[in-house]
């Protein structure tokens, strides 16, 4: 890798890896403007973000090598509570949105308590078999969840004063954007905090090589539950201000496999080892999905997510993001790139 | 590992999307102009609720071509912008803000279950464009203030008449509700069970169930074991074939059968054949049954139908004709009192409106809920709805006990 | 009551099993998780709904035609199998993930999301022994479940072939050295299976009912009952399959249908908690 023919490509690399997201940013700022008239468009960018978010909490785990498909306990039981809070307590949703987090980290943990011992595929598996309890509590515990009922009329995100500027976060499409892209943006600061620190750093030896990640002295327990309830409370988070934008909650729609698979498959598809990856897909595939694939075919268009996972599995196991980064990740394992 | 030649079509690639969705938002910011009177429609016209979504939309359409075939709306003609949420409430929330904010729709029509009319209204309230949802059933979305969401139907329709007939004519001692676990199948089978109990009609088992359960044989063995004598299943199409056909196949034969939900539909006939005799059900109307009076205007309603989509139509379709009649009708009377059509006006008039209509005397309460709308018990008899509920419009005595499955050819 | 109980349990439980042993087949013989199994047997039910529908074939021959598409399906998938790359558990549960999505949504488009069954007249009939009723629908799901799975137990006992795949099953080094082509043995392994999800298809679209998304529960069944039961032993995966029909049932009748669901999630995380090795371990 120290020949001069790679410098030159990895200096390519790296401007794609620099010019990419910065403009992806510049054209996510100002799409409201683009979009003023199509509200459409506007809605469907909100959804992408919301799912970009899901897709950068789930990686947290995913990183550490662990690919969950249970997701959706976490964003369900966080817009649950969330929604519940806000709606029987009125207390606001800016209080309410963290504690859908706390509950899905909960969760999280007694999740952890049964699958943390489990590797690889018996992992996901557990996983897949998890998100059925939090879904069949909720749809029965008629008293407080209102069950099969669903919940109505949950109150959307308040409006923001700042200073002069008056924010209205749930009246106005422009608005709900905004925070959703703020809160992506937010979260995915922290993601690079954490992929940088020791955590990071642990968790990337943990999913390189396990047993000589312990036998340095790292504790793989701790920090696979320290990832798995990071990436549990930002999942909830982020199916809390889901509920408060759809305004419109039930079991089956929340903890549905649909909020399983779309983090799974955006992560994969996008670089699971990478930072931006799980979100970049999000922001590509969704509205490719939306624009082109359902008008086309308007039963049957998540086929396209399908495929693709095929694909990025046989052909490219380490994601589109992860190819074009893959100068910047050196295995541990081997010292170079392979 | 990338090589060059790679990177720069990777680049390319990244060029050629980014292209593309500028082409999208450009496109779709094209507008059209016409001097047509605009109505949104929503409806779940592909996904899981496709199938009623679609016959909803039929019904729209039928309204709409039956206005214009009219000369229109003083003399303008009415457009019908349809939008597909495809069966998700967030995309029904992006429509319906497509339709109010960009389109600037007048009114908006359609709808089918809760979970996708619940999120229209409330774009609708925002914009202040009165929405006339064809088949929302929830109590609690129109309990929320908000003056412009209006819808033809209610549970109360179907709970009403139901827990009426069985008190009065059919005195169960034992009776069981079985229902989805889905929001109006749930509210149904509450809604159903406070209003024996209050008329001192013992209900002796509520059970759920999820729609799709692939087996009902433990519920059968319990229901069997407490000898009950009423089944009534809030279930939808399917789960009545699952169900109806297990009970045959055990031998469990109940007094009666009653399905609100997914029997008054000549397609289950088609289905069940035979095993269809003796089921009850409830319906607002079909092609044989209407509001008295408006004979003449549901024979015209089934022909227009027919010749525009060459089947017969059934209640869902009739649903989605009388609210996009309830629009027009307001539209109209806001034109001939010769004030603009905005939102607040239509809204005003709807508030106003009393129109008779095949399937129901059309007039909305203060939060927007249907005055008249009540559904008729019926029977089938020998491959036929008849009505036995309520006695004044009967049309066949029921038959209950209905025979054994033994005892039948 | 509980005499319905024990027959819906035996019933569900066999007709379980069949669903199951194409997925454990598959599993003990490549070391892949198959994700879309559910999926490929909801396809050869609606294959079975179709030819019946259409063309009014009669239930019994629209197993044939059910079996030829699972049989290309599935070799198709094992064309797919066998490219993956190490890890080669988690890599196939991703990416069979990916089929299952892609066959849920070729099912809706060519099948839309609407309920279908098959309806077999026959069915209805039964048999009285005393207080016990059997409809011929579930004696049909009995015996045929019973004489599968006793075929499959002799092909795997007392033929040639059946031990070869045994002995991959049970070691694959050892298998490869002494002379048996274990990558024929994944390939026919999945032959097998695809016959057995063939077979298991037209009665899922008779006694349950078909909708695109139906298979998913399919799959969990079949990753409960192999987990049940360890790799290779079919007795296991008849014991396995009657007590999650036994659970199920009992579960409707003491606390209700609406917490039917819980039981095979519950049943796979306990044993999966108590073997957290995997199952494939335990073989060494």
């Amino acid at each position: 890798m120290q020949t001069k023919g790679t410098t030159r490509q990895q200096a390519i690399q790296q401007q794609i890896a620099w010019a990419a997201p910065t403009l992806g940013l510049v054209l996510l700022l100002l799409l409201p403007a683009f979009a003023r008239y199509n509200d459409y468009v506007l809605q469907v960018f909100t959804h992408a973000l919301l799912l970009a978010t899901l897709a950068l909490a789930w990686n947290i785990l995913g990183v550490s090598g662990s690919i969950s498909l249970g997701h959706a306990a976490f964003f369900g039981a966080g817009a649950y509570t969330s929604a519940l809070l806000s709606l029987d307590l009125g207390i606001s949703p800016w209080a309410t949105i963290p504690l859908g987090g706390v509950l899905a980290a909960g969760i999280a943990a007694i999740m952890g308590l049964f699958c943390l011992r489990l590797r690889g595929a018996y992992f996901a598996l557990a996983t897949l078999a998890f998100v059925e309890i939090p879904k069949v509590i909720t749809d029965n515990w008629d008293g407080l969840t209102r069950g099969s009922l669903g919940l109505v009329g949950l109150p959307g995100l308040p409006s923001l004063q700042l200073g002069s500027y008056h924010f209205d976060l749930s009246a106005s499409l422009v608005g709900s954007y905004y925070f959703v892209l703020a809160y992506g943006l937010v979260l995915l600061g922290l993601v690079t905090f954490v992929f940088r620190s020791n955590l990071g750093l642990a968790l990337q030896a943990i999913r390189e090589e396990e047993v000589a990640a312990e036998a340095v002295g790292i504790q793989v327990q701790r920090y696979r539950l320290l990832s798995l309830l990071l990436s549990a409370f930002f999942s909830g988070i982020t199916g809390a201000c889901y509920g408060h934008l759809i305004r419109y909650l039930e079991p089956g729609l929340v903890y549905g496999l649909h909020f399983s698979a779309i983090p799974m498959i955006f992560a994969i598809c996008g670089g699971r080892f990478t930072i931006l990856g799980p979100a970049l897909a999000a922001l590509v595939l969704y509205p490719v999905d939306q624009f082109i694939f359902h008008p086309l075919l308007p039963a049957g268009h998540e086929f396209l997510y399908g495929a693709v996972i095929i694909l990025a599995i046989l052909f490219m196991p380490s994601g589109v993001w992860g190819q074009v980064r893959k100068a910047h990740f050196v295995s541990i394992k081997t010292g170079s790139v392979e | 590992m990338l090589n060059k030649g790679d990177s720069v079509v990777l680049c390319k690639r990244l060029w050629t999307i980014v292209g593309l969705l500028t082409i999208i938002l450009c496109c779709t910011n094209t507008a059209t102009l016409a001097a047509t009177i605009k109505i949104g429609e929503i409806n779940p016209l592909s996904g899981r609720l496709a199938k009623q979504g679609v016959e909803i939309h039929q019904g729209v359409a039928v309204a709409v071509a039956e206005v214009n075939e009219a000369g229109g709306l003083d003399g303008q003609q009415v457009e019908i912008i349809s939008r597909d949420d495809q069966s998700q409430p967030d995309v029904a929330i992006s429509r319906a803000e497509e339709l109010c904010g960009w389109k600037k729709v007048l009114a908006l029509t359609g709808g089918y279950v809760d979970s996708l009319v619940g999120p229209i209204s409330e774009v609708a309230k925002k914009y202040q464009i009165p929405y006339v949802a064809s088949a929302s059933l929830q109590k609690e979305l129109t309990q929320r203030d908000n003056p412009y969401f209006f819808r033809v139907s209610t549970l109360q329709g179907f709970v009403e008449p139901l827990c009426s007939m069985l008190a009065e004519q059919v005195h169960p001692q034992r009776l069981a509700i079985l229902h989805a676990a889905t929001p109006g199948s749930t509210e149904f089978a509450r809604d159903l069970k406070r209003c024996l109990q209050s008329r001192n009609s013992p209900v002796m088992l509520m059970e759920k169930f999820r729609p799709g359960t692939p087996d009902f044989t433990p519920l059968i063995g319990k229901l069997a074991n407490m000898n009950i004598e009423v089944i009534i299943s809030g279930g939808f199409f399917a789960d009545h074939l699952l169900l109806l056909r297990q009970l045959k196949e055990n031998r469990v034969s109940p007094k009666a059968y009653i399905g609100p939900f997914g029997i008054a539909y000549q397609s289950f006939i088609g289905e069940m054949s035979d095993d269809a005799e003796y089921l009850y059900s409830t319906c607002a109307w079909n092609p044989g049954i209407t509001n008295p009076g408006t004979e003449a205007a549901s024979k015209d309603f089934v022909e227009r139908f027919r010749s525009i989509f060459h089947r017969e139509p059934n209640t869902t379709n009739m649903h989605g004709y009388t609210s996009t009649r309830a629009v027009l009708a307001a539209m109209q009377n806001v034109l001939q009192q010769e004030k603009p059509l905005t939102g607040p006006n239509i809204r005003q008039s709807l508030a106003e409106l009393d129109l008779d209509l095949p399937m129901e005397r059309v007039a909305f309460d203060k939060h927007g809920d249907p005055r008249h709308y009540q559904h008729l018990v019926v029977q089938i008899q020998k491959g036929k709805f008849e009505v036995v509920y309520p006695p004044e419009r009967s049309t066949a005595s029921a038959i209950y006990p209905m025979p054994r499955w033994g005892q039948r050819k | 009551m509980w005499t319905t109980v024990f027959v819906s349990g035996i019933t569900l439980g066999s007709f379980y099993t069949l669903v199951a042993l194409g997925f454990a087949l598959i599993f003990g013989v490549t070391h892949t998780f198959n994700l879309a199994h559910g999926e490929l047997i909801v396809l050869a039910g609606y294959v079975a709904y179709w030819l019946w529908k259409t063309y009014g074939v009669s239930f019994l021959f629209t197993f044939p035609a059910a079996v030829l598409v699972a049989l290309t399906v599935c070799l198709l998938l094992q064309r797919l199998f066998s490219r993956l790359k190490e890890p080669l558990e988690l890599n196939s549960i991703v990416m069979s993930f990916g089929v299952a999505i892609l066959l849920q949504n070729g099912m809706l488009f060519f099948f839309s999301g609407d309920y279908r069954l098959i309806r077999v007249p026959t069915f209805n009939q039964g048999l009285h022994f005393k207080t016990l009723y059997l409809s011929y629908g579930q004696l049909t799901l009995l015996a045929l479940s019973l004489v599968v799975i006793g075929l499959l137990y002799l092909l795997m006992r007392h033929t040639y072939l059946g031990k070869a795949l045994r002995a991959t099953i049970q070691d694959r080094e050892a298998a490869a050295l002494a002379g048996i082509n274990v990558s024929g043995m994944g390939l026919l392994a999945f032959a097998i299976g695809a016959i057995l999800i063939g077979l298991a298809g037209p009665l899922y679209g008779s006694v349950h009912y078909l909708y695109p998304a139906a298979g998913l529960q399919a799959t969990l069944l079949a990753i409960t009952i192999t987990i049940f039961s360890g790799v290779g032993r079919i007795r296991g995966l008849i014991l396995g399959g009657w007590i999650l029909g036994f659970a199920e049932s009992g579960a409707v009748v003491l606390l209700g249908a609406s917490w039917r669901e819980l039981v095979g999630a519950v049943m796979l995380i306990t044993l999966l908690a108590l073997r957290p090795q995997g199952i494939l371990e335990r073989e060494k």
